[in-house]
């Protein structure tokens, strides 16, 4: 079984991430199970997507405790009770300008992606959804950018174009990143 | 192996799977409060008459109680009459709960499961719907968004059967907000399953009648022996729509569930989402060579007791896993449990408050209770699990 969990702002679309990444597993043939949790929802405070995909129907209804990658929205929120969330050796893509060299995390696999930058540059704002979901696929290896990319053309409220430009430019960044690291 | 590709699954959180078993179902009047975490069955409900799918007066009163009482009204008239709530909004309605069975109204109400004030929480817990044990309503509890989604429906047709008020439950968060695949079922199925029915008594402007009106003693004394008489057709009736639902759709339905009891030496008992977790337990403790088992209730009130007892007839050890909290006295489940097998040859029963306040209850601390506690010292005294 294939465990994620996507932590984000009130605001920020970690939620609709989990469920655009889930409705692209899905689609290539996976059971999955997505649920967001979250107090009094304010844009805000912290917003967590619990997402499991596995070849057979999905029982457990507990947390996440051991994710094989997390993905996070918000430098700011990434301590140590969120990476604590990631098994060993755990995939942790963070939204951030810095290199992976200036995480010291020890166990964890970090792979920093500038989600902004991409979103400014493909006319998103701030909506940093879309790439964060092209680079988490590239860095995961499921699902297929199409897979992702044919979700968001499905679900996307606005800025279709736009929103699959910063998925594409984020997946091939870092397929680069990973390319040259292998 | 995949799944295949070709089903008819589609993506639905458990609220979204509700409020289609609503839609399919087909009210004639809904009102609705929105509270966290039900509102997304009311938003459900509204998008789909904003799309002309969904033909039912949609109430939206000011308060769940004014819900309640908006609903009593409708079903007097003969309406088949659905409305949603969760946790303070349940309780907010408790008075008229009472009046709703005590006056056989058949309205179908689904309750997400949430942890009562105070302190204010949002987590998945039961106290809210298991305190409403004695209101008169039959309850039944969902373990996930498409047993959520076919239970709604076969509610309606137990309700109409026996004219008590029906109370469909599931977990906040774990089913509520769980997107998961789903099978919608046909339109025409739904409609062949659940046939309008007419109604013994309604309220009608041009009949002189009244319903719950002032009684004397005899005549309320009387309406008590007839909502037993009505309570003790619940289970077949539950059976019934059960098997049925199962000849429409595939999916049959009991009022509960046995896993994997064959020559089980030990059983976890639970309700809701943690028999989901609870199957995984039993799995892992099969795969070491322990006899685990698990029997889910689906069916509360009224209980089960005679199909408890013989679930767990052959049984040692049972742990009861509660996700509620009676202060003073312990789990629900296992204070019902234990009065069901009294008097009774039955098994070493254990009561645990399993994540109370909805704090996780992961597979391997059900593993772990299993080896501690079967060969453990009896108590009744609950147990807190941290």
């Amino acid at each position: 079984m294939l465990e994620i969990v996507i932590l984000g702002r009130g605001g920020q679309g970690a939620q609709t991430a989990g469920n655009q990444l889930a409705r692209a597993l899905f689609d290539e043939g996976l059971f999955v199970q997505v649920f967001a949790t979250y107090g009094g929802a304010r844009r805000g405070t912290p917003v967590a997507s619990s997402l499991r995909a596995d070849t057979r129907p999905i029982r457990l209804r507990s947390d996440i405790t051991r994710a094989d990658a997390l993905l996070c929205f918000d430098e700011s929120l990434l301590n140590e009770a969120f990476l604590r969330r990631g098994r060993e050796g755990a995939l942790v893509l963070v939204n951030s300008a810095r290199e992976a060299a200036d995480f010291t995390v020890a166990d964890r696999r970090i792979v920093p992606l500038d989600g902004r930058a991409i979103a400014r540059r493909n006319d998103m704002g701030k909506v940093v959804n879309s790439a964060l979901l092209g680079g988490f696929a590239a860095a995961l290896g499921q699902p297929a950018l199409e897979s992702i990319c044919a979700v968001i053309e499905q679900t996307a409220p606005a800025k279709v174009a736009q929103n699959l430009a910063a998925c594409r430019e984020a997946h091939a960044l870092v397929a680069g990143q990973l390319e040259e690291m292998a | 192996m995949n799944r295949m590709l070709n089903d008819d699954l589609q993506l639905l959180n458990g609220n979204h799977a509700v409020a289609w078993g609503v839609r399919l179902a087909g009210p004639d009047v809904a009102p609705v409060y929105p509270i966290t975490p039900q509102t997304p069955i009311l938003e459900k409900l509204i998008a789909f008459q904003a799309e002309g799918k969904f033909d039912c007066d949609l109430l939206t009163p000011e308060s769940e109680h004014s819900a309640m009482a908006a609903a009593v009204a409708a079903s007097a008239t003969g309406a088949r009459v659905f409305t949603a709530t969760s946790s303070q909004g349940l309780m907010l309605m408790h008075e008229l709960l009472h009046y709703a069975s005590g006056a056989r109204m058949p309205i179908v109400m689904f309750n997400v499961n949430r942890t009562p004030a105070a302190p204010w929480g949002f987590w998945p817990d039961q106290t809210d719907s298991l305190s409403q044990r004695d209101t008169g309503w039959v309850q039944l509890y969902s373990e996930h968004p498409q047993e959520s989604l076919d239970t709604v429906v076969q509610a309606f047709r137990i309700a109409e059967a026996c004219e008590l008020p029906v109370m469909v439950n599931h977990d906040a968060f774990y089913v509520s907000h769980a997107v998961e695949p789903v099978s919608v079922p046909e339109a025409k199925a739904v409609r062949d399953f659940l046939p309008r029915r007419e109604r013994s008594l309604w309220l009608d402007t041009g009949i002189g009648r009244s319903i719950g009106a002032p009684a004397g003693q005899e005549a309320w004394h009387a309406s008590r022996r007839e909502m037993d008489a009505a309570m003790a057709r619940v289970e077949d009736l539950t059976r019934e729509a059960g098997r049925l639902w199962g000849e429409a759709t595939g999916r049959a339905y009991d009022v509960l569930e046995a896993y994997r009891m064959e020559g089980a030496q030990l059983a976890f008992v639970t309700m809701g989402s943690m028999a989901g977790t609870a199957r995984e337990a039993v799995d892992a403790l099969r795969e070491a060579g322990l006899a685990a088992g698990m029997v889910r209730l689906r069916l509360f009130r009224p209980l089960p007791a005679a199909a408890l007892r013989a679930a767990l007839a052959d049984i040692p050890v049972a742990l009861v896993l509660d996700r509620n909290f009676s202060p003073g006295m312990g789990g629900i489940v296992h204070q019902e449990l234990a009065a069901a097998l009294y008097g009774h040859d039955g098994p070493r029963l254990y009561g645990f408050l399993a994540g109370v306040g909805g704090i996780n209850v992961p597979v391997e601390r059900l593993v772990a209770l299993a080896r501690e506690y079967r060969d453990a010292a009896p108590t009744h005294a609950p147990i807190w699990l941290e």
